[in-house]
C-alpha cells in the first residue's frame, strides 16, 4: 500500500500475475537491456548534477538528484520527448516503460532497507514520541477542511468528493473506484488526485520540504507530516527538509519520516475507510449549498 | 506467475537496480565500488524476502513496509547483528537508494497520459490543495503533540 508510487494503476492489484509479468526477462532481454540502460544513464545524468541548494528568505529550495531523475524519466518516455523524436523511441518504446512499472517496487526494496537502518538507531526517540506519531495521521484529514471548500468553489460538484478525500495513493483509489466506480464523478475526482500526486507530487514534496522550515513548526513535527502513505513523495520531502532543519540531525528527519509513513501505510486505509469518507460526504452535504449551489 | 519464477525474476531484477545504485553512489557520493558490494549484497538479500513476502504472507503489506521493518529489527540498538549491518549498509548513500526509483517511475509515467485527459485543471488545482492540508495538518497535530509531551 504505501509502495503505492507511480504508474501503479488499481486495476493490476487484484491480478497478480499480470502485475509482475514484466519483469519476465525470458525472450525479452532485449526490452530489459534497453529499460534499465536508460535508467542507469538517467541515474548517472542525475548524480552527475548532484544536490543543489539555492536560499528562499529562511527556507531553501533544495534540488536532489531523485528530482532530475524523475523529470528526466519523463522526459524520455514514449508519449514525451519519445513521441516527437524518432530515434529516442526505438531507444525507449513502450515496451520500456512497462518494465519500468513493477521495476518501481522492486526499486524500493534498497530505500526501504537503507529506512530500517535510520529508523533503528532512533528506536527510543520514536518510542517516546509514539503519542505525536499517531495523532498525526489524524493530520492527514486537513485536506478535507482545506481543499474540499477549493473543490466546490471551483464549481466542482461530487468530482470534489473523490478530489478532496485524502492524498489518494493506490488503497485510496482502490477504495473509491470500488464504491462509486471508476467513470463515476467521485472516481473521476479521485484519478485527478492520484494522477497530480504521480505527476507532480515528487516535484511538490521535494520543494515543500526545503521551505516548509520557513512556518516554523519544529523540524520533528515537519518529519513525521512528510510520511503520507508515498515513498517517493516522502523521500523527496524529508531529504530536502534533512538537507535545511537546524536542531536535529538529517538522520533523525529521514527517521521520523518513515516511521510516519509505515504508520500510514498501515492505518491510512481505515482512516479513509471509516472516518475520510464519511466526514467529506457529511461536509459537502453542508458546505455544498452555500459554496456550490448543490441542491 | 508461479512462486518459482517470481523468486528468480525478483531476483535478477534486484541485481540490476543493485548495480545502477552502485553506480549512482559512485558518481554522486564518491562511495567505491568494491567497498559497497558486501552491503548491497545484504540489501538485495533482505529485498528478495521482503518481496516474497509482501506476496505469501495474507496481511496485503507493501514489500517496502516488510524491507524497513526486517532492516529496522536487524539495526536495532540491542540487535547482535546491528554492528556489522550497519558498518556494510552505511557505505551506500540513502539518497543513491532513491534516485533509480524515480527514474523508473518518471519512464513509467508515459503509460499514464491518456488518462491524465480526463483530468481538468480543476481537479489538478484541487490536488495541490490536497497536498498542502494533508502536509500542514499532520504538522501542526504533530507539533501541538510534541510541544503537549514537552519533546520539543
Amino acid at each position: 500500500m504505501a509502495t503505492e508510487d507511480p504508474g501503479n494503476s488499481s486495476t493490476d492489484k487484484g491480478s497478480d500475475g499480470e502485475q509482475w509479468d514484466p519483469i519476465r526477462t525470458a525472450g525479452r532481454w532485449d526490452v530489459h537491456l534497453k529499460a534499465h540502460l536508460a535508467v542507469l544513464l538517467v541515474v548517472i545524468a542525475s548524480e552527475a548534477i548532484g544536490i543543489l541548494s539555492y536560499p528562499v528568505g529562511p527556507g531553501q529550495v533544495v534540488l536532489l538528484p531523485l528530482l532530475y531523475a524523475v523529470i528526466f524519466g519523463t522526459l524520455i518516455g514514449f508519449r514525451a520527448l519519445g513521441a516527437v523524436i524518432d530515434p529516442l523511441r526505438q531507444l525507449v518504446p513502450e515496451s520500456t516503460s512497462k518494465v519500468a512499472t513493477p521495476m518501481i517496487v522492486i526499486a524500493l526494496m534498497p530505500l526501504g532497507v537503507k529506512y530500517g537502518t535510520l529508523v533503528a538507531p532512533n528506536f527510543y526517540e520514536i518510542i517516546g514520541a509514539g503519542p505525536a506519531f499517531l495523532a498525526q495521521e489524524l493530520g492527514n484529514l486537513g485536506t478535507i477542511f482545506l481543499a474540499l471548500p477549493i473543490a466546490l468553489l471551483l464549481g466542482l460538484k461530487r468530482e470534489a468528493i473523490g478530489a478532496a478525500v485524502s492524498i489518494a495513493r493506490e488503497p485510496t483509489l482502490g477504495i473509491i473506484s470500488d464504491l462509486y466506480g471508476p467513470d463515476s464523478p467521485e472516481g473521476i475526482g479521485v484519478l485527478g488526485t492520484y494522477l497530480t500526486g504521480t505527476l507532480l507530487g515528487t516535484i511538490f514534496f521535494g520543494l515543500l520540504g526545503g521551505l516548509a522550515p520557513i512556518t516554523g513548526l519544529h523540524p520533528q513535527a515537519l518529519a513525521m507530516a512528510c510520511g503520507m502513505g508515498s515513498g517517493s513523495m516522502m523521500t523527496a520531502c524529508s531529504a530536502s527538509l534533512a538537507e535545511v532543519a537546524v536542531g536535529v540531525s538529517p538522520d533523525q528527519v529521514l527517521a521520523y519520516a518513515a516511521t510516519s509513513n509505515l504508520l500510514t501505510g498501515l492505518t491510512g486505509l481505515y482512516v479513509v475507510l471509516f472516518v475520510a469518507l464519511p466526514l467529506v460526504n457529511k461536509l459537502y452535504d453542508v458546505l455544498g449549498e452555500r459554496l456550490g449551489g448543490v441542491a | 506467475m508461479d512462486r518459482g519464477t517470481f523468486l528468480i525474476q525478483s531476483l535478477q531484477m534486484l541485481i540490476i537496480v543493485g548495480v545502477i545504485t552502485l553506480v549512482g553512489n559512485t558518481v554522486g557520493y564518491d562511495f567505491g565500488i568494491i567497498e559497497s558490494i558486501p552491503g548491497m549484497v545484504m540489501i538485495v538479500a533482505i529485498g528478495l524476502i521482503s518481496l516474497v513476502a509482501s506476496r505469501e504472507i495474507p496481511l496485503r503489506l507493501p514489500a517496502f513496509a516488510y524491507a524497513i521493518f526486517i532492516a529496522t529489527l536487524l539495526a536495532l540498538p540491542f540487535s547482535p547483528t546491528q554492528e556489522v549491518f550497519l558498518q556494510y549498509t552505511d557505505k551506500i548513500s540513502f539518497l543513491a537508494t532513491a534516485t533509480p526509483i524515480l527514474a523508473y517511475a518518471g519512464l513509467s509515467v508515459s503509460l499514464q497520459m491518456d488518462r491524465l485527459k480526463q483530468v481538468g485543471w480543476k481537479l489538478v488545482v484541487v490536488a495541490i490543495f490536497v497536498f498542502f492540508g494533508t502536509y500542514f495538518g499532520s504538522a501542526i497535530i504533530a507539533q501541538l503533540v510534541l510541544m503537549w509531551q514537552g519533546l520539543i
